[in-house]
Protein backbone atom coordinates (compact mmCIF):
# COMPACT_ATOMS: atom_id res chain seq x y z
CA UNK A 1 0.00 0.00 0.00
CA UNK A 2 1.26 3.79 -0.91
CA UNK A 3 -0.10 6.11 0.99
CA UNK A 4 -0.04 9.92 -0.56
CA UNK A 5 0.40 12.68 1.80
CA UNK A 6 -0.12 17.01 1.67
CA UNK A 7 0.59 19.02 4.60
CA UNK A 8 -0.09 22.16 5.44
CA UNK A 9 0.47 23.76 8.48
CA UNK A 10 -3.11 22.79 9.87
CA UNK A 11 -4.03 20.71 7.78
CA UNK A 12 -3.74 17.32 6.83
CA UNK A 13 -4.74 15.23 3.93
CA UNK A 14 -4.07 11.42 3.78
CA UNK A 15 -4.78 8.96 0.67
CA UNK A 16 -3.73 5.78 1.25
CA UNK A 17 -4.25 3.48 -1.69
CA UNK A 18 -4.73 -0.21 -2.73
CA UNK A 19 -6.07 -2.12 0.59
CA UNK A 20 -6.07 -1.33 3.90
CA UNK A 21 -5.86 -4.46 6.07
CA UNK A 22 -4.03 -6.04 9.12
CA UNK A 23 -0.81 -6.27 7.15
CA UNK A 24 -1.39 -2.62 5.50
CA UNK A 25 -3.23 -1.14 8.31
CA UNK A 26 0.11 -0.49 10.75
CA UNK A 27 1.77 1.88 8.04
CA UNK A 28 -1.01 4.10 8.41
CA UNK A 29 -1.53 3.72 11.61
CA UNK A 30 2.52 5.10 12.20
CA UNK A 31 2.00 8.27 9.73
CA UNK A 32 -1.01 9.28 11.02
CA UNK A 33 0.63 9.47 14.85
CA UNK A 34 3.60 10.84 13.48
CA UNK A 35 2.20 13.90 11.94
CA UNK A 36 -1.05 14.34 13.66
CA UNK A 37 0.82 17.22 16.17
CA UNK A 38 -1.15 20.45 15.77
CA UNK A 39 -3.40 19.16 13.05
CA UNK A 40 -6.78 20.70 12.94
CA UNK A 41 -8.50 19.69 10.13
CA UNK A 42 -7.78 16.09 9.12
CA UNK A 43 -8.79 14.68 5.24
CA UNK A 44 -8.86 11.25 4.47
CA UNK A 45 -9.28 11.20 0.62
CA UNK A 46 -10.52 7.83 -0.56
CA UNK A 47 -10.94 7.43 -3.75
CA UNK A 48 -7.76 4.77 -4.50
CA UNK A 49 -8.73 2.70 -1.78
CA UNK A 50 -10.16 -1.10 -2.87
CA UNK A 51 -10.76 -2.13 0.16
CA UNK A 52 -11.10 -1.57 4.42
CA UNK A 53 -10.78 -4.52 6.62
CA UNK A 54 -11.57 -4.02 10.59
CA UNK A 55 -7.97 -3.56 11.43
CA UNK A 56 -8.26 -0.59 8.68
CA UNK A 57 -11.47 0.78 10.44
CA UNK A 58 -9.70 0.69 13.65
CA UNK A 59 -7.29 3.08 12.26
CA UNK A 60 -10.08 5.47 11.41
CA UNK A 61 -11.77 5.06 14.51
CA UNK A 62 -8.02 6.01 16.04
CA UNK A 63 -7.40 8.72 14.03
CA UNK A 64 -11.44 10.39 14.57
CA UNK A 65 -11.11 9.61 18.64
CA UNK A 66 -7.84 12.01 18.23
CA UNK A 67 -9.39 14.67 16.29
CA UNK A 68 -12.48 15.02 18.44
CA UNK A 69 -10.22 16.74 20.97
CA UNK A 70 -8.23 18.95 18.42
CA UNK A 71 -10.20 19.46 15.19
CA UNK A 72 -12.21 18.34 12.46
CA UNK A 73 -11.75 14.97 10.73
CA UNK A 74 -13.39 14.26 7.26
CA UNK A 75 -13.51 11.31 4.45
CA UNK A 76 -13.85 12.46 0.62
CA UNK A 77 -14.54 10.09 -2.16
CA UNK A 78 -15.62 7.15 -0.56
CA UNK A 79 -16.49 4.73 -3.11
CA UNK A 80 -19.36 2.28 -3.11
CA UNK A 81 -17.64 -1.14 -1.47
CA UNK A 82 -16.25 1.11 1.27
CA UNK A 83 -19.44 3.21 1.97
CA UNK A 84 -21.21 -0.42 2.17
CA UNK A 85 -18.32 -1.47 4.73
CA UNK A 86 -18.84 1.61 6.74
CA UNK A 87 -22.43 1.20 7.34
CA UNK A 88 -22.54 -2.32 8.13
CA UNK A 89 -20.59 -1.58 10.94
CA UNK A 90 -22.13 1.75 11.59
CA UNK A 91 -18.84 3.45 11.12
CA UNK A 92 -21.03 5.99 8.96
CA UNK A 93 -23.02 6.97 12.09
CA UNK A 94 -19.55 8.71 13.63
CA UNK A 95 -17.38 9.68 10.47
CA UNK A 96 -17.85 12.17 8.45
CA UNK A 97 -18.78 11.65 4.82
CA UNK A 98 -18.11 13.88 2.10
CA UNK B 1 48.68 -46.26 33.68
CA UNK B 2 46.60 -47.68 30.95
CA UNK B 3 43.28 -46.30 32.78
CA UNK B 4 45.07 -42.80 32.84
CA UNK B 5 45.68 -43.28 29.05
CA UNK B 6 41.98 -43.62 28.31
CA UNK B 7 40.71 -41.08 30.20
CA UNK B 8 43.36 -38.53 28.80
CA UNK B 9 41.72 -40.05 25.22
CA UNK B 10 38.41 -39.22 26.55
CA UNK B 11 38.74 -35.90 27.66
CA UNK B 12 40.51 -35.19 24.34
CA UNK B 13 37.49 -36.55 22.59
CA UNK B 14 35.17 -35.04 24.84
CA UNK B 15 37.07 -31.19 23.90
CA UNK B 16 36.93 -32.15 20.35
CA UNK B 17 33.06 -33.36 20.02
CA UNK B 18 31.32 -29.68 19.53
CA UNK B 19 28.34 -28.75 21.06
CA UNK B 20 24.67 -29.94 19.38
CA UNK B 21 24.50 -26.67 18.43
CA UNK B 22 27.60 -26.80 16.70
CA UNK B 23 27.33 -29.59 14.99
CA UNK B 24 25.73 -29.01 11.42
CA UNK B 25 28.55 -26.14 11.76
CA UNK B 26 31.40 -28.19 11.91
CA UNK B 27 30.05 -30.68 9.50
CA UNK B 28 29.84 -27.62 6.69
CA UNK B 29 33.60 -26.80 8.01
CA UNK B 30 34.57 -30.29 7.32
CA UNK B 31 32.95 -30.13 4.03
CA UNK B 32 34.78 -26.70 2.94
CA UNK B 33 38.21 -28.26 4.06
CA UNK B 34 37.69 -31.55 1.54
CA UNK B 35 36.79 -28.71 -1.09
CA UNK B 36 39.70 -26.46 -0.32
CA UNK B 37 42.40 -29.67 -0.45
CA UNK B 38 40.54 -30.90 -3.71
CA UNK B 39 40.86 -27.25 -4.67
CA UNK B 40 44.65 -27.20 -3.88
CA UNK B 41 45.12 -31.04 -5.68
CA UNK B 42 43.58 -29.68 -9.02
CA UNK B 43 46.30 -26.78 -9.02
CA UNK B 44 48.77 -28.97 -8.30
CA UNK B 45 48.33 -31.28 -10.73
CA UNK B 46 47.94 -28.25 -13.23
CA UNK B 47 51.89 -26.68 -11.55
CA UNK B 48 52.51 -30.50 -12.26
CA UNK B 49 51.52 -30.27 -16.09
CA UNK B 50 53.25 -26.80 -16.36
CA UNK B 51 56.50 -27.85 -15.04
CA UNK B 52 56.39 -31.26 -17.23
CA UNK B 53 56.09 -29.45 -20.46
CA UNK B 54 58.71 -26.81 -19.15
CA UNK B 55 56.54 -24.06 -18.99
CA UNK B 56 57.76 -23.61 -15.43
CA UNK B 57 61.35 -23.06 -14.90
CA UNK B 58 61.43 -25.22 -12.15
CA UNK B 59 64.18 -28.14 -11.33
CA UNK B 60 61.76 -31.05 -12.54
CA UNK B 61 62.62 -34.14 -10.25
CA UNK B 62 62.62 -32.27 -6.83
CA UNK B 63 59.22 -30.29 -7.79
CA UNK B 64 57.60 -33.89 -9.00
CA UNK B 65 58.39 -35.33 -5.79
CA UNK B 66 56.96 -32.87 -3.92
CA UNK B 67 53.96 -32.63 -5.74
CA UNK B 68 53.47 -36.31 -6.12
CA UNK B 69 53.44 -36.40 -2.04
CA UNK B 70 51.00 -33.40 -1.25
CA UNK B 71 48.66 -35.18 -4.07
CA UNK B 72 49.16 -38.52 -2.49
CA UNK B 73 47.76 -37.14 1.12
CA UNK B 74 45.08 -34.63 -0.47
CA UNK B 75 43.86 -38.07 -1.80
CA UNK B 76 43.96 -39.54 1.62
CA UNK B 77 42.24 -36.53 3.26
CA UNK B 78 39.57 -36.42 0.65
CA UNK B 79 39.20 -40.35 0.85
CA UNK B 80 38.56 -39.75 5.11
CA UNK B 81 36.35 -37.40 4.32
CA UNK B 82 34.41 -39.27 1.87
CA UNK B 83 33.76 -42.36 4.14
CA UNK B 84 32.99 -40.51 7.32
CA UNK B 85 31.11 -38.39 5.15
CA UNK B 86 32.71 -35.15 6.98
CA UNK B 87 30.84 -36.17 10.00
CA UNK B 88 33.21 -37.41 12.70
CA UNK B 89 34.84 -35.94 15.80
CA UNK B 90 38.33 -36.30 14.90
CA UNK B 91 37.99 -35.03 10.99
CA UNK B 92 38.55 -32.06 12.30
CA UNK B 93 42.03 -32.11 13.65
CA UNK B 94 43.19 -34.21 10.85
CA UNK B 95 42.08 -32.02 8.46
CA UNK B 96 43.86 -28.74 10.36
CA UNK B 97 47.17 -31.08 10.80
CA UNK B 98 46.88 -32.36 7.26
CA UNK B 99 46.17 -29.10 5.41
CA UNK B 100 49.18 -27.42 7.51
CA UNK B 101 51.19 -30.11 6.06
CA UNK B 102 50.67 -30.08 3.49
CA UNK B 103 50.92 -26.39 2.72
CA UNK B 104 53.86 -26.30 4.66
CA UNK B 105 55.32 -29.19 1.87
CA UNK B 106 54.39 -27.17 -0.85
CA UNK B 107 55.66 -24.03 0.74
CA UNK B 108 59.05 -25.54 1.40
CA UNK B 109 59.88 -25.81 -2.12
CA UNK B 110 58.03 -22.76 -3.74
CA UNK B 111 59.44 -20.58 -0.67
CA UNK B 112 58.39 -17.11 -1.08
CA UNK B 113 56.72 -17.84 -4.32
CA UNK B 114 54.10 -18.53 -2.40
CA UNK B 115 53.92 -16.93 0.65
CA UNK B 116 50.46 -16.91 0.92
CA UNK B 117 49.93 -20.92 1.56
CA UNK B 118 50.83 -19.94 5.18
CA UNK B 119 47.55 -18.18 5.98
CA UNK B 120 45.48 -20.76 4.46
CA UNK B 121 44.77 -23.52 7.41
CA UNK B 122 44.25 -20.60 9.99
CA UNK B 123 41.94 -18.70 7.58
CA UNK B 124 40.13 -22.18 7.09
CA UNK B 125 39.84 -23.20 10.95
CA UNK B 126 38.29 -19.81 11.59
CA UNK B 127 35.63 -21.77 9.94
CA UNK B 128 35.00 -23.83 12.99
CA UNK B 129 33.77 -20.95 15.28
CA UNK B 130 36.14 -21.63 18.27
CA UNK B 131 38.72 -19.40 19.19
CA UNK B 132 41.04 -22.07 21.02
CA UNK B 133 41.23 -24.49 17.61
CA UNK B 134 42.34 -20.95 15.51
CA UNK B 135 44.60 -19.97 18.14
CA UNK B 136 46.46 -23.84 18.06
CA UNK B 137 46.23 -23.95 14.23
CA UNK B 138 48.12 -20.86 14.48
CA UNK B 139 50.82 -22.24 16.79
CA UNK B 140 51.04 -25.08 14.63
CA UNK B 141 51.49 -23.01 11.66
CA UNK B 142 54.18 -21.38 13.03
CA UNK B 143 56.09 -23.90 13.71
CA UNK B 144 55.47 -26.35 10.87
CA UNK B 145 56.45 -23.19 8.51
CA UNK B 146 59.89 -22.91 10.42
CA UNK B 147 60.93 -26.17 9.68
CA UNK B 148 59.54 -25.89 5.77
CA UNK B 149 61.34 -22.66 5.93
CA UNK B 150 64.43 -23.96 7.24
CA UNK B 151 64.31 -27.21 4.51
CA UNK B 152 63.67 -24.57 2.01
CA UNK B 153 66.08 -22.39 2.21
CA UNK B 154 68.82 -25.10 1.46
CA UNK B 155 66.47 -27.66 -0.73
CA UNK B 156 63.47 -25.39 -2.07
CA UNK B 157 63.03 -22.30 -4.43
CA UNK B 158 65.85 -20.23 -3.83
CA UNK B 159 65.12 -16.29 -2.81
CA UNK B 160 68.15 -14.15 -4.82
CA UNK B 161 67.26 -11.24 -2.77
CA UNK B 162 68.79 -12.65 0.10
CA UNK B 163 71.94 -14.03 -1.27
CA UNK B 164 74.20 -10.70 -1.08
CA UNK B 165 76.41 -10.38 -3.77
CA UNK B 166 79.20 -7.95 -4.99
CA UNK B 167 78.34 -5.94 -7.75
CA UNK B 168 78.77 -7.62 -11.68
CA UNK B 169 78.48 -11.11 -10.69
CA UNK B 170 77.88 -13.48 -13.12
CA UNK B 171 76.05 -16.56 -12.49
CA UNK B 172 75.92 -19.98 -14.86
CA UNK B 173 73.03 -22.54 -14.63
CA UNK B 174 75.07 -25.75 -13.92
CA UNK B 175 71.94 -27.99 -14.17
CA UNK B 176 72.10 -28.48 -10.01
CA UNK B 177 70.61 -27.10 -7.34
CA UNK B 178 70.98 -23.18 -8.20
CA UNK B 179 71.77 -22.80 -3.86
CA UNK B 180 74.94 -24.72 -4.87
CA UNK B 181 75.86 -22.63 -8.03
CA UNK B 182 75.41 -19.29 -5.44
CA UNK B 183 78.16 -21.21 -2.88
CA UNK B 184 80.04 -21.27 -5.63
CA UNK B 185 80.00 -17.98 -7.14
CA UNK B 186 80.15 -16.89 -3.06
CA UNK B 187 83.43 -19.10 -2.63
CA UNK B 188 81.57 -20.59 0.44
CA UNK B 189 81.92 -24.60 1.38
CA UNK B 190 78.77 -26.71 1.71
CA UNK B 191 78.54 -25.97 5.91
CA UNK B 192 78.84 -22.48 5.56
CA UNK B 193 76.58 -21.72 2.56
CA UNK B 194 73.69 -23.68 3.98
CA UNK B 195 74.29 -21.66 7.29
CA UNK B 196 74.02 -18.08 5.59
CA UNK B 197 71.14 -19.39 3.43
CA UNK B 198 69.12 -20.60 6.59
CA UNK B 199 69.81 -17.93 8.64
CA UNK B 200 69.18 -15.40 5.78
CA UNK B 201 66.19 -16.92 5.00
CA UNK B 202 64.52 -17.12 8.79
CA UNK B 203 65.67 -13.28 8.90
CA UNK B 204 64.58 -11.46 5.48
CA UNK B 205 61.99 -14.03 4.46
CA UNK B 206 59.95 -16.07 7.39
CA UNK B 207 59.96 -13.34 10.02
CA UNK B 208 57.94 -10.89 7.51
CA UNK B 209 55.84 -13.03 6.69
CA UNK B 210 55.45 -14.53 10.40
CA UNK B 211 54.60 -11.13 11.29
CA UNK B 212 51.83 -10.89 8.31
CA UNK B 213 50.84 -14.46 9.06
CA UNK B 214 50.21 -12.78 12.78
CA UNK B 215 47.78 -10.03 11.71
CA UNK B 216 46.05 -12.69 9.67
CA UNK B 217 45.44 -15.26 12.96
CA UNK B 218 44.08 -12.03 14.95
CA UNK B 219 41.59 -11.53 12.02
CA UNK B 220 41.30 -15.55 12.04
CA UNK B 221 40.24 -15.33 15.75
CA UNK B 222 37.89 -12.64 16.02
CA UNK B 223 35.90 -13.98 13.23
CA UNK B 224 35.91 -17.50 15.24
CA UNK B 225 34.67 -16.13 18.09
CA UNK B 226 32.23 -13.74 16.34
CA UNK B 227 30.95 -16.73 14.61
CA UNK B 228 30.28 -18.87 17.24
CA UNK B 229 28.34 -15.82 19.11
CA UNK B 230 26.51 -15.90 16.13
CA UNK B 231 25.84 -19.45 16.07
CA UNK B 232 24.54 -19.55 19.86
CA UNK B 233 22.37 -16.31 19.56
CA UNK B 234 20.76 -17.78 16.53
CA UNK B 235 20.14 -21.14 18.83
CA UNK B 236 18.43 -19.22 21.39
CA UNK B 237 16.12 -17.94 18.88
CA UNK B 238 15.01 -21.08 17.32
CA UNK B 239 14.36 -22.43 20.66
CA UNK B 240 12.49 -19.31 21.80
CA UNK B 241 10.53 -19.40 18.44
CA UNK B 242 9.71 -23.19 19.04
CA UNK B 243 8.61 -22.35 22.84
CA UNK B 244 6.10 -19.62 20.81
CA UNK B 245 5.21 -21.95 18.47
CA UNK B 246 4.32 -24.78 21.07
CA UNK B 247 2.47 -21.76 22.91
CA UNK B 248 0.51 -20.99 20.20
CA UNK B 249 -0.49 -24.36 19.07
CA UNK B 250 -1.94 -24.63 22.76
CA UNK B 251 -3.27 -21.39 22.61
CA UNK B 252 -5.26 -22.66 19.36
CA UNK B 253 -6.57 -25.36 20.59
CA UNK B 254 -7.78 -23.44 24.54
CA UNK B 255 -9.44 -20.95 22.18
CA UNK B 256 -11.17 -23.85 19.81
CA UNK B 257 -12.47 -25.40 23.19
CA UNK B 258 -14.00 -22.03 24.34
CA UNK B 259 -16.42 -22.36 21.44
CA UNK B 260 -18.97 -25.09 21.46
CA UNK B 261 -18.17 -27.92 19.11
CA UNK B 262 -19.26 -30.98 20.77
CA UNK B 263 -22.34 -32.24 18.23
CA UNK B 264 -25.27 -32.58 18.55
CA UNK B 265 -24.72 -29.95 21.71
CA UNK B 266 -28.47 -30.59 22.61
CA UNK B 267 -28.89 -34.33 22.41
CA UNK B 268 -32.48 -34.01 23.72
CA UNK B 269 -33.27 -30.51 21.84
CA UNK B 270 -35.40 -31.75 18.72
CA UNK B 271 -37.28 -28.46 17.83
CA UNK B 272 -34.20 -27.45 16.43
CA UNK B 273 -30.55 -28.16 14.67
CA UNK B 274 -27.19 -26.17 14.63
CA UNK B 275 -24.03 -26.36 13.77
CA UNK B 276 -21.15 -23.72 13.66
CA UNK B 277 -17.09 -23.97 12.33
CA UNK B 278 -14.47 -21.30 12.89
CA UNK B 279 -11.00 -21.53 11.09
CA UNK B 280 -8.87 -19.01 11.96
CA UNK B 281 -6.68 -17.39 9.95
CA UNK B 282 -3.68 -17.48 11.69
CA UNK B 283 -2.91 -19.90 14.73
CA UNK B 284 -5.39 -18.27 17.01
CA UNK B 285 -8.30 -15.98 15.35
CA UNK B 286 -10.87 -12.93 16.52
CA UNK B 287 -13.62 -14.55 15.16
CA UNK B 288 -15.79 -16.12 17.36
CA UNK B 289 -19.34 -18.43 18.01
CA UNK B 290 -21.62 -18.94 20.75
CA UNK B 291 -24.65 -20.88 21.60
CA UNK B 292 -26.30 -21.75 24.83
CA UNK B 293 -29.93 -21.89 26.07
CA UNK B 294 -30.68 -19.03 28.36
CA UNK B 295 -33.55 -21.14 29.95
CA UNK B 296 -35.28 -24.00 28.52
CA UNK B 297 -37.77 -22.07 26.08
CA UNK B 298 -34.61 -19.77 25.04
CA UNK B 299 -31.91 -20.39 22.68
CA UNK B 300 -29.13 -17.32 22.44
CA UNK B 301 -26.58 -17.35 19.48
CA UNK B 302 -24.21 -15.32 18.65
CA UNK B 303 -21.76 -14.09 15.85
CA UNK B 304 -19.08 -11.97 16.51
CA UNK B 305 -15.95 -10.91 14.69
CA UNK B 306 -12.69 -8.97 16.40
CA UNK B 307 -10.99 -6.14 14.93
CA UNK B 308 -7.43 -7.35 13.46
CA UNK B 309 -5.81 -11.13 13.92
CA UNK B 310 -3.95 -13.27 15.79
CA UNK B 311 -3.55 -13.21 18.98
CA UNK B 312 -4.33 -9.45 20.10
CA UNK B 313 -7.35 -10.28 18.12
CA UNK B 314 -7.92 -13.71 20.59
CA UNK B 315 -7.48 -12.13 23.73
CA UNK B 316 -9.85 -9.30 22.93
CA UNK B 317 -12.23 -12.47 21.62
CA UNK B 318 -11.95 -14.28 24.97
CA UNK B 319 -12.99 -11.31 26.93
CA UNK B 320 -15.77 -10.25 24.69
CA UNK B 321 -17.06 -13.62 24.59
CA UNK B 322 -17.19 -14.12 28.24
CA UNK B 323 -18.70 -10.68 28.84
CA UNK B 324 -21.41 -11.18 26.05
CA UNK B 325 -22.40 -14.36 27.56
CA UNK B 326 -22.80 -12.77 31.31
CA UNK B 327 -24.79 -10.77 30.21
CA UNK B 328 -27.01 -13.11 27.75
CA UNK B 329 -27.26 -15.87 31.19
CA UNK B 330 -28.81 -12.85 33.01
CA UNK B 331 -32.11 -12.92 30.78
CA UNK B 332 -31.45 -9.50 29.36
CA UNK B 333 -33.31 -8.63 25.74
CA UNK B 334 -30.72 -8.49 22.96
CA UNK B 335 -30.32 -4.73 22.68
CA UNK B 336 -29.80 -4.38 26.23
CA UNK B 337 -26.82 -7.37 26.43
CA UNK B 338 -24.98 -5.27 23.33
CA UNK B 339 -25.03 -2.06 25.20
CA UNK B 340 -23.84 -3.75 28.20
CA UNK B 341 -20.72 -5.23 26.87
CA UNK B 342 -20.19 -1.98 25.10
CA UNK B 343 -20.39 -0.54 28.24
CA UNK B 344 -17.83 -3.09 29.77
CA UNK B 345 -15.43 -2.91 26.98
CA UNK B 346 -15.34 0.56 27.02
CA UNK B 347 -14.69 1.13 30.23
CA UNK B 348 -11.10 -0.07 29.71
CA UNK B 349 -9.92 -0.51 26.59
CA UNK B 350 -7.05 2.06 25.51
CA UNK B 351 -5.71 -0.02 22.18
CA UNK B 352 -9.06 0.80 20.76
CA UNK B 353 -9.98 -2.92 19.83
CA UNK B 354 -13.81 -3.37 18.68
CA UNK B 355 -15.77 -6.48 18.06
CA UNK B 356 -18.98 -6.66 15.36
CA UNK B 357 -21.69 -8.76 17.56
CA UNK B 358 -25.22 -10.31 16.17
CA UNK B 359 -26.87 -11.57 18.58
CA UNK B 360 -30.33 -13.40 18.72
CA UNK B 361 -32.43 -15.39 21.31
CA UNK B 362 -35.09 -17.20 20.33
CA UNK B 363 -38.19 -18.49 21.73
CA UNK B 364 -38.26 -22.13 21.14
CA UNK B 365 -41.57 -22.53 21.68
CA UNK B 366 -42.94 -20.04 19.21
CA UNK B 367 -40.36 -19.70 16.91
CA UNK B 368 -40.34 -15.99 17.59
CA UNK B 369 -36.10 -14.84 17.32
CA UNK B 370 -35.03 -11.46 18.80
CA UNK B 371 -32.12 -10.14 17.47
CA UNK B 372 -29.57 -6.89 17.59
CA UNK B 373 -26.86 -6.17 15.31
CA UNK B 374 -23.42 -4.63 16.18
CA UNK B 375 -22.26 -3.37 13.03
CA UNK B 376 -21.97 -7.01 12.08
CA UNK B 377 -22.77 -8.66 8.45
CA UNK B 378 -26.37 -9.03 7.73
CA UNK B 379 -27.77 -12.29 8.59
CA UNK B 380 -28.89 -14.42 6.00
CA UNK B 381 -32.61 -16.26 6.28
CA UNK B 382 -34.29 -18.68 4.47
CA UNK B 383 -37.98 -18.79 4.77
CA UNK B 384 -39.28 -22.99 4.34
CA UNK B 385 -40.74 -22.75 1.18
CA UNK B 386 -38.40 -19.49 -0.21
CA UNK B 387 -34.84 -18.94 -0.59
CA UNK B 388 -32.19 -17.99 1.27
CA UNK B 389 -32.04 -14.00 1.34
CA UNK B 390 -29.75 -11.22 3.22
CA UNK B 391 -32.12 -9.85 6.51
CA UNK B 392 -31.54 -5.86 5.63
CA UNK B 393 -31.26 -5.40 9.89
CA UNK B 394 -31.15 -2.48 11.34
CA UNK B 395 -27.63 -2.00 11.94
CA UNK B 396 -25.65 -0.36 15.29
CA UNK B 397 -22.14 0.58 15.97
CA UNK B 398 -19.52 -1.87 16.52
CA UNK B 399 -18.68 -2.81 20.59
CA UNK B 400 -15.84 -1.31 22.28
CA UNK B 401 -15.64 1.65 20.13
CA UNK B 402 -17.97 4.51 21.86
CA UNK B 403 -19.21 4.14 25.28
CA UNK B 404 -23.16 4.90 25.42
CA UNK B 405 -23.57 3.31 22.47
CA UNK B 406 -27.72 2.05 21.84
CA UNK B 407 -28.70 -0.65 19.55
CA UNK B 408 -31.86 -1.32 18.43
CA UNK B 409 -34.07 -4.50 18.42
CA UNK B 410 -35.64 -6.23 15.43
CA UNK B 411 -38.04 -9.83 15.65
CA UNK B 412 -37.79 -12.66 12.79
CA UNK B 413 -40.79 -15.00 12.71
CA UNK B 414 -38.88 -18.51 12.29
CA UNK B 415 -41.61 -21.21 11.08
CA UNK B 416 -40.58 -24.98 11.56
CA UNK B 417 -38.32 -25.65 8.26
CA UNK B 418 -37.00 -22.16 8.23
CA UNK B 419 -33.09 -21.78 8.48
CA UNK B 420 -30.61 -19.39 9.30
CA UNK B 421 -27.21 -18.76 8.38
CA UNK B 422 -24.34 -16.55 10.30
CA UNK B 423 -21.33 -15.67 9.04
CA UNK B 424 -18.49 -13.34 9.24
CA UNK B 425 -16.66 -11.32 6.75
CA UNK B 426 -14.11 -13.87 6.60
CA UNK B 427 -16.78 -15.67 4.00
CA UNK B 428 -17.66 -13.02 1.28
CA UNK B 429 -14.48 -11.46 1.70
CA UNK B 430 -12.42 -14.69 1.03
CA UNK B 431 -10.09 -13.49 -1.79
CA UNK B 432 -8.76 -15.56 -4.55
CA UNK B 433 -5.61 -15.15 -6.40
CA UNK B 434 -6.02 -11.32 -8.36
CA UNK B 435 -7.56 -10.03 -5.56
CA UNK B 436 -11.19 -10.70 -6.89
CA UNK B 437 -13.45 -11.42 -3.60
CA UNK B 438 -15.64 -14.37 -3.08
CA UNK B 439 -18.88 -11.59 -2.43
CA UNK B 440 -22.25 -12.15 -1.04
CA UNK B 441 -23.78 -12.83 -4.38
CA UNK B 442 -21.63 -16.10 -4.92
CA UNK B 443 -22.54 -16.97 -0.70
CA UNK B 444 -26.63 -16.92 -1.68
CA UNK B 445 -26.00 -18.79 -4.66
CA UNK B 446 -24.16 -21.52 -2.70
CA UNK B 447 -26.19 -21.38 0.27
CA UNK B 448 -29.32 -21.72 -2.29
CA UNK B 449 -27.48 -24.69 -3.93
CA UNK B 450 -27.49 -26.40 -0.33
CA UNK B 451 -31.21 -25.24 0.77
CA UNK B 452 -32.09 -28.88 1.40
CA UNK B 453 -28.71 -29.81 3.49
CA UNK B 454 -28.87 -29.85 7.15
CA UNK B 455 -26.86 -27.40 8.84
CA UNK B 456 -23.39 -29.68 9.34
CA UNK B 457 -23.78 -30.43 5.40
CA UNK B 458 -24.66 -26.95 4.68
CA UNK B 459 -21.52 -25.69 5.83
CA UNK B 460 -19.59 -28.07 4.56
CA UNK B 461 -21.04 -27.32 1.35
CA UNK B 462 -19.95 -23.36 1.60
CA UNK B 463 -16.71 -24.25 2.55
CA UNK B 464 -16.29 -26.26 -0.66
CA UNK B 465 -17.56 -23.34 -2.69
CA UNK B 466 -15.68 -20.95 -1.23
CA UNK B 467 -12.47 -23.33 -1.40
CA UNK B 468 -13.19 -23.91 -5.24
CA UNK B 469 -13.31 -19.98 -5.59
CA UNK B 470 -10.04 -19.18 -3.91
CA UNK B 471 -8.20 -22.24 -5.25
CA UNK B 472 -4.27 -21.95 -3.64
CA UNK B 473 -4.75 -18.69 -2.34
CA UNK B 474 -3.65 -18.27 1.01
CA UNK B 475 -6.39 -18.18 3.34
CA UNK B 476 -6.40 -14.70 4.33
CA UNK B 477 -9.63 -13.74 7.11
CA UNK B 478 -10.60 -16.08 9.96
CA UNK B 479 -13.47 -18.14 7.84
CA UNK B 480 -15.97 -18.53 11.12
CA UNK B 481 -20.26 -19.83 10.11
CA UNK B 482 -22.83 -21.11 11.83
CA UNK B 483 -26.33 -22.53 10.13
CA UNK B 484 -29.46 -23.01 12.17
CA UNK B 485 -32.64 -24.84 11.15
CA UNK B 486 -35.57 -24.76 13.23
CA UNK B 487 -38.06 -27.21 13.36
CA UNK B 488 -40.29 -26.47 15.97
CA UNK B 489 -42.52 -28.94 17.72
CA UNK B 490 -43.12 -32.57 16.77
Amino acid sequence: MTIRMEKQADKLLLAPEGRLDTVTAPELEKTIKENLDGVTALTFDLADLEYVSSAGLRVLLSAQKAMNGQGEMKLCNVNETIMEIFEVTGFSDILTIE
Amino acid sequence: MKEKKASFWKRFRERLTPDPMFHETEVQANRLGGLMLLCSGIILVLILILVETGIFPLQGAFMRAAIIRALAEITILLVVCKIFKNDTWWLKPLLIVGMVIVYALLDSMLTHKAAILMVLPVVFSSRYFSRRLTIFTSLFTTVVFLFSAIWGATHGFINLNIVTMEEGTRMVATGGFLGDAIQNVLNLDKTAGDKMLIGNTLLYDYLPKWLMFSIVSVISCNIAHRGRDLVVTQHEKDVKSARIESELDLATRIQADMLPNIYPPFPDRHEFDIYATMDPAKEVGGDFYDFFLVDKDHLCMVMADVSGKGVPAALFMMASKIILANNAMMGKSPAQILADTNAAICSNNREEMFVTVWLGILEISTGKLTAANAGHEYPILKAPDGSYEIVKDKHGFVIGAMSGAKYQEYTLDLTPGSKLFLYTDGVPEATAEGDEMFGIERTLEALNQAADLAPVDTLKAIRGAVDAFVKDAEQFDDLTMLSFEYKGKE
